[in-house]
């Protein structure tokens, strides 16, 4: 079950953050997403040397805490999606596919020529098609 | 040489150069941005569109006869029916459709199912006020007015407002009869 999605800008500054379940406190997740930060930088500067590219997007887990699973995505131009998610059993592929999906928004809300980039994103299209994918998830 | 009959929109649209519809769109986005921010007043932006749409459509009636080269319209209702089937698939390449003749004939609507100027954009909070694709409507008028028709031309849907599609309400106001600089008797 998806809990939590996040867009963070490339300064660090996030730029969206929406939660699917009233259950958890919204300041814990942001904490969440913010310790999560941390361990993309530290993937990005030390890439390891096992053999995966440096320009791959997917980032994959990124650390699992008691009761979630954080994964994250690194677009070119530095702006991290975090995907917060209580399943237990996660497949890599649904989860690829859900980044796929949420660039996909992404990259339509920032065409808004109204939208200036660095600030928030409020448009009302993106967190609609945030929620459909989010719905959609998992059910393939 | 023989006269080149009338082509479909489809047919032109075709055969002329066409640019990047996102490059198209980012471009006009731009440009409503620009507006904006140097006259921060919703309508003087509204304004200063559709004059810009008239500046284009004075230009742009010359460049659609020679392409299309169709001949006079009988009336109103054929004019209105050239720019719904012709002109927007010509320049836009989406088609219009016209409906909601009025009985005297003189005023009718012409509806875009969708539009390209439009891709992406979600008009913020602080705009509410703002007919986007007001250029269009200056350039029909502008058009309009070059082959002596004096129009009024007006947005009565606008799916940016949260309506369903998009509708320009096209009102003749009078046919000007050609004039000529020199007196018959000189």
């Amino acid at each position: 079950m998806i809990v939590c999605v996040s867009v963070v800008g490339h300064q660090n500054n996030p730029l969206y953050i929406q939660s699917f379940t009233d259950a958890d406190d919204a300041l814990k997740l942001h904490h969440i997403v913010h310790c999560s930060l941390d361990v993309i930088e530290e993937r990005v500067n030390n890439p390891k040397k096992s053999g995966t590219t440096l320009n791959e997007a997917f980032l994959g887990l990124l650390y699992p805490t008691v009761n979630y699973k954080v994964y994250g995505y690194l677009t070119n131009t530095k702006v991290k999606f975090i995907l917060v998610t209580t399943d237990l059993d996660v497949r890599d592929t649904d989860v690829r596919s859900f980044f796929r999906k949420f660039h996909a928004a992404y990259v339509d809300a920032v065409s808004n020529p109204f939208h200036v980039p660095g600030k928030k994103i409020t448009s009302r299209t993106f967190a609609q098609t945030v929620s459909n994918i989010v719905g959609s998830y998992g059910l393939n | 040489m023989a006269p080149v009959g009338p082509r479909s929109g489809d047919a032109i649209f075709s055969s002329i150069d066409r640019v990047n519809a996102e490059l198209f769109m980012l471009t006009y986005g731009a440009i409503v941005r620009q507006l904006l921010t140097d006259l921060e007043e919703v309508e003087e932006v509204n304004k200063q569109l559709d004059q810009m749409g008239y500046n284009i459509g004075i230009r742009l009636i010359d460049e659609f006869l020679a392409k299309s080269g169709v001949s006079r319209c009988v009336d109103f209702k054929e004019t209105a029916e050239m720019i719904a089937k012709v002109g927007f698939k010509m320049f836009l390449g989406v088609t219009a459709s016209v409906s909601s003749w009025e009985a005297d004939g003189t005023c009718c609507s012409i509806i875009l199912e969708d539009n390209p100027l439009v891709d992406f954009v979600e008009l913020p909070d602080t705009c509410q006020g703002l007919y986007y694709c007001n250029v269009l409507s200056g350039v029909i008028r502008g058009a309009l007015e070059m082959v002596s028709m004096k129009t009024e031309v007006t947005w009565t849907r606008d799916v940016l407002r949260g309506d369903d599609a998009y509708e320009l309400q096209v009102k003749l106001l009078k046919q000007v009869a050609e004039e000529y600089p020199y007196k018959d008797d000189e």
